[in-house]
């Protein structure tokens, strides 16, 4: 069974990947292409949304599907804010449903989990008449705590999906050893100490990424790059704040985290997609941004 | 509501901002003319009541079950009720359906959802058979729910036009009508169905039509169709309160953008023009409303007389009572801002508060949200000179504050008026006022906790002889129920912090809950005398012996600073914003001091322990210490630039010169901070 498993994965990677040789020939790296996240609990673009997809010759859209939370432990991980689906795709968009897991949900095991979370994806899929579906994404902020847990149901995700499979992987994560999935989707965002906002720009700032860049090179994962381009409203400390990163940091960091890990550039997604995010940098940022 | 709004409306944001913040303060929006008591809260307890008449329950938290309901009836013989709630339950198991979309591992199938419109569509028929029945509401109602489920909504239009608007008035009309004017929303039109959701005081529905027509211009134009549209409180409430956010960040209060809605200056200006247009006009019943709205603004913008002159006007006018209690609170508020100060404000204070206070039950929330800023940006400005009055209201408005605040009011207030307050609170009362503050004053804050705090700022203070005085009134068991007990407990003042972190260890922290350790003695009264006691003889040491001396105090010192690992002598609890207060002896740079003492030793190891802790971190600010961190953009790497003025790399240099000479100790020599200084010292 596992062997049948590592087959269909290994076969994927074959027509997924595209594994072109760079340097000292460790790493696969990714397809060539733009993608953006739809962050939203209900699918619906509006003409700037679809436009600008066409513009940046976006083909991948990676969609939260649900997040999987702990309100009760005794009731254990339950699904929350599920997407609903009024509008479809535009062709050519290819979907790849994402599901935001929670953290704390990966401090002990919960047989049976990765089955159930595969099914619903699957579910909901058939209900909503969402075919060719080749790829799911499971984003979860693991730490050192709770990374043996999440990597095992990773490998139970992907023996249940039998497709491809990525996962987000933070800055702090290069640290670890790396998760068996297809490839990773490094988030270049959420990076700093939110306690120290006055000084620094929590979403993005390149002395917080600093500190990882010499092991970007060294990470065995095939990766996409991950920008952020949205705003980010909280309250800390009974403090309300705001934050929106300038351009020219984002693509500072671009070049940064590029000169370390060429490959980097190949597969370039934002977070996330929104008529206002869309708006808030101008048309040659986002080219910038997606500059292979 | 207002965290509702400006989180609706920051998602909406169409220009980009640079970071800003403000400090969640006690500005909460005070006009407030709607009526309170909201659609969705009135009719689910009406409902409830319903049913629990129905089964005969007394039960104060009602959730209704189908089942129970239909074996009640069956009970009763009542056959037409055991077949409403049975169909009652399978459209509720349609709305399950829905709901399980949103949170259950097992999505429905397509084959559920296929079955759920066809329930619908049963359930749908049977309820219209039943709207000639005794219990023709209920049915009608059903009825309704399932065409807006189907997103039948231009049926639901006509069948209340034609049917339900006939029926008597229950709370299942209301609910209908609800659904008729979402049905209206849905089919395009809007300002019948904002009119309807106002009648109904559905405001959650009312912010969604309204979202993006909340303007000067969208409101003028509203009103010229229909001076009393039921609409206009809604929008008039939501553009004055809106225009507090605008007024909030021309004042730039909190200095980043503070922002809400893009309602500027001009336009709220031109909304108070438009306030006495309407009032002149005479075509609107409610002219309350409008003056009250440009009394408000006008105070808000700072025009403080004009504001007076219009909210005395305001009194005088017309409209709902809830208007007219608004009115008042808001005369309350600019006239008090304007007050001068004396007793007959104090005795006007009294009586404001009893009014709003008595008030309370038909306010949904509004006095609370009153008298907290009300506390907090009149009163307490009001007595800003006077200290502990000021502290007396925070305690006897504790009802109004967030927690912590008279505590922090006390904590950072003046030792001397600390006394006063402590006094204060054991006198009886000089006017009515104060006879009032101390009825009210906040119980849970203890006369020891206050004698604690005094003795604690002497403390802070480094006069050691008064804190004693105070400290030694509180007993240890003070401090065994303290939050800081543990490391009370189990850290220690003499252990010099540049060698030795007292980490509190799990162990430890086991051993102390096992045998129940407690502490048996005061320790701050311990520490007070033990620092009487080393610097009252000081000054007759002299040579190794005042060196010594020096550097023993300086340990103490540096363990009771705020970043010490006994800072709970000083403070009651430790964060990472920790800044030196006002009132409070910078404990660092005394330390210091008395190192730099202990550093001219001629004795080597006294010397080099001396030297040693002048190098440490803890000491300094981050621009004194010996190199700091900076990001270089060329080379994509951080540097470290060296600062040889510094006081800590004075420290490091002197400690590698006397390395020369002789070999340094462990702790030294080990010392990551000083190998690096080392690798770059010659």
């Amino acid at each position: 069974m596992m062997t049948d498993c590592r087959a269909r994965i290994s076969l994927w990677i074959g027509t997924m990947l595209c594994l072109m040789t760079i340097g000292c020939q460790r790493q696969a790296v990714l397809e060539q292409g733009n993608a953006a996240y739809y962050w939203r609990t209900d699918l619906r673009l509006d003409t700037t949304e679809r436009a600008f997809l066409k513009q940046h010759h976006i083909k991948k859209l990676y969609c939260r599907y649900f997040d999987v939370v702990i309100n009760d432990e005794a009731a254990g991980p339950v699904p929350n804010a599920t997407i609903s689906f009024s509008d479809s795709l535009p062709e050519g968009v290819e979907i790849v449903p994402t599901v935001y897991i929670m953290e704390n949900c990966m401090h002990e095991p919960h047989p049976g989990l990765a089955e159930k979370l595969v099914k619903r994806i699957i579910q909901i899929n058939e209900a909503n008449a969402i075919g060719n579906i080749r790829e799911i994404q499971i984003d979860c902020d693991y730490t050192a705590k709770s990374r043996k847990t999440y990597y095992a149901f990773l490998k139970e995700v992907g023996k249940a999906w039998g497709k491809a499979l990525s996962t987000t992987i933070r800055l702090h994560q290069l640290s670890m050893e790396a998760p068996a999935v297809d490839y990773g989707v490094l988030m270049i965002y959420n990076t700093g100490d939110p306690r120290k906002f006055v000084e620094r720009n929590p979403i993005l700032d390149i002395r917080d990424v600093a500190p990882y860049l010499k092991r970007l090179d060294g990470y065995p994962l095939p990766l996409a790059a991950a920008y952020p381009v949205y705003q980010w409203v909280r309250h800390i400390q009974g403090v309300r704040v705001e934050h929106t990163v300038e351009a020219e940091e984002i693509l500072r960091v671009k070049q940064a985290v590029e000169k370390y890990r060429p490959s980097l550039s190949r597969a370039v997604i934002t977070y996330h997609l929104d008529k206002e995010n869309i708006k808030r940098y101008k048309p040659e940022t986002y080219e910038e941004i997606y500059r292979h | 509501m207002k965290r509702f709004i400006a989180i609706s409306l920051l998602m909406a944001l169409t220009m980009p901002v640079l970071a800003c913040f403000w400090v969640d303060t006690h500005n909460y929006y005070l006009y407030c003319v709607c009526n309170g008591s909201r659609f969705k809260e009135r009719v689910e307890k009406i409902c409830d009541d319903n049913w629990k008449a129905y089964l005969g329950s007394t039960e104060e938290y009602f959730w209704f079950n189908a089942d129970e309901v239909i074996e009640a009836a069956k009970q009763k013989g009542d056959a037409l009720m055991v077949s409403y709630v049975q169909n009652l339950k399978t459209y509720l198991d349609c709305v399950d359906t829905e709901q399980r979309k949103q949170y259950d591992w097992n999505y429905p199938s397509k084959e559920e959802l296929a079955q759920q419109q066809k329930n619908l569509l049963a359930v749908r028929a049977y309820a219209l058979g039943k709207t000639k029945s005794k219990l023709r509401s209920q049915h009608a109602l059903l009825y309704m729910r399932c065409n807006m489920m189907l997103g039948r909504h231009q049926e639901n239009i006509t069948f209340w036009e034609q049917t339900a608007s006939q029926f008597i008035d229950t709370v299942y009309k209301e609910m209908m009508k609800n659904i008729y004017a979402g049905a209206l929303y849905k089919t395009g039109r809007e300002a019948e169905a904002g009119e309807a959701f106002a009648e109904m005081s559905d405001y959650e529905s009312l912010m969604t039509l309204y979202y993006k027509k909340r303007s000067y211009l969208a409101i003028s134009q509203h009103y010229r169709q229909n001076p009393n549209s039921k609409v206009l409180p809604f929008m008039l409430e939501d553009f004055v309160n809106n225009a507090q956010e605008a007024i909030d960040l021309e004042t730039g209060t909190f200095g980043g953008k503070l922002f809400i809605r893009d309602i500027t200056k001009q336009e709220a200006w031109q909304m108070v023009q438009f306030c006495d247009q309407v009032v002149r006009d005479g075509k609107t019943e409610t002219p309350i409303m409008w003056k009250t709205a440009k009394a408000w603004i006008e105070f808000l913008f700072g025009e403080k007389k004009e504001a007076l002159k219009d909210i005395n006007a305001a009194m005088k006018l017309e409209g709902t009572q809830r208007m007219k209690d608004n009115a008042r609170e808001l005369h309350i508020f600019i006239t008090a801002s304007q007050a001068k100060p004396g007793e007959e404000f104090d005795n006007q204070v009294v009586e404001d508060i009893e009014w709003l206070e008595g008030n309370e039950p038909n306010t949904n929330g509004q006095t609370y949200r009153f008298l907290s800023r009300y506390t907090h940006q009149v009163l307490t400005e009001h007595y800003a000179n006077n200290p502990v009055r000021k502290a007396a209201i925070l305690s006897a408005m504790s009802a109004y504050c967030y927690s912590g605040e008279f505590t922090e009011c006390i904590d950072t207030m003046s030792v001397d008026y600390t006394e006063q307050y402590h006094l204060f609170t054991n006198t009886p009362g000089k006017n009515k006022l104060d006879k009032w503050l101390k009825a009210r004053l906040n119980k849970d804050y203890s006369q020891q906790d206050l004698e604690d705090l005094i003795g604690t700022k002497y403390m802070r203070l480094c006069q050691w002889d008064k804190a004693i005085q105070w400290l030694q009134q509180v007993p240890a068991k003070y401090y065994d129920e303290s939050g800081y007990r543990l490391y009370a407990l189990l850290r220690k003042t003499d252990v010099e912090p540049w060698i030795k972190r007292q980490w509190i260890l799990d162990s430890e922290v086991a051993k102390a809950r096992q045998y129940n350790w407690t502490i048996r003695e005061n320790p701050k009264l311990g520490f007070a005398k033990d620092m009487l006691m080393q610097e009252s003889t000081l000054h007759i040491l002299k040579g190794k012996a005042l060196e010594q001396r020096c550097y023993n105090i300086a340990v103490r010192y540096a363990q009771a600073d705020f970043r010490g690992d006994c800072w709970w002598l000083m403070r009651n609890s430790q964060s990472v914003n920790d800044t030196l207060r006002v009132h409070e002896t910078d404990l660092k740079m005394k330390t210091r001091e008395m190192l730099q003492v202990a550093a001219q030793s001629a004795d080597p190891a006294l010397r080099e322990k001396a030297l040693f802790a002048l190098g440490y971190q803890n000491l300094y600010k981050h621009s004194d210490l010996w190199r700091e961190s900076v990001w270089n953009e060329k080379t994509f790497e951080e540097e470290w630039h060296v600062n040889k003025q510094s006081p800590q790399y004075r420290a490091f240099s002197a400690l590698a010169d006397m390395e020369k000479q002789h070999k340094v100790s462990p702790y030294v020599s080990k010392c990551d901070e000083y190998i690096q200084f080392r690798k770059q010292y010659h």
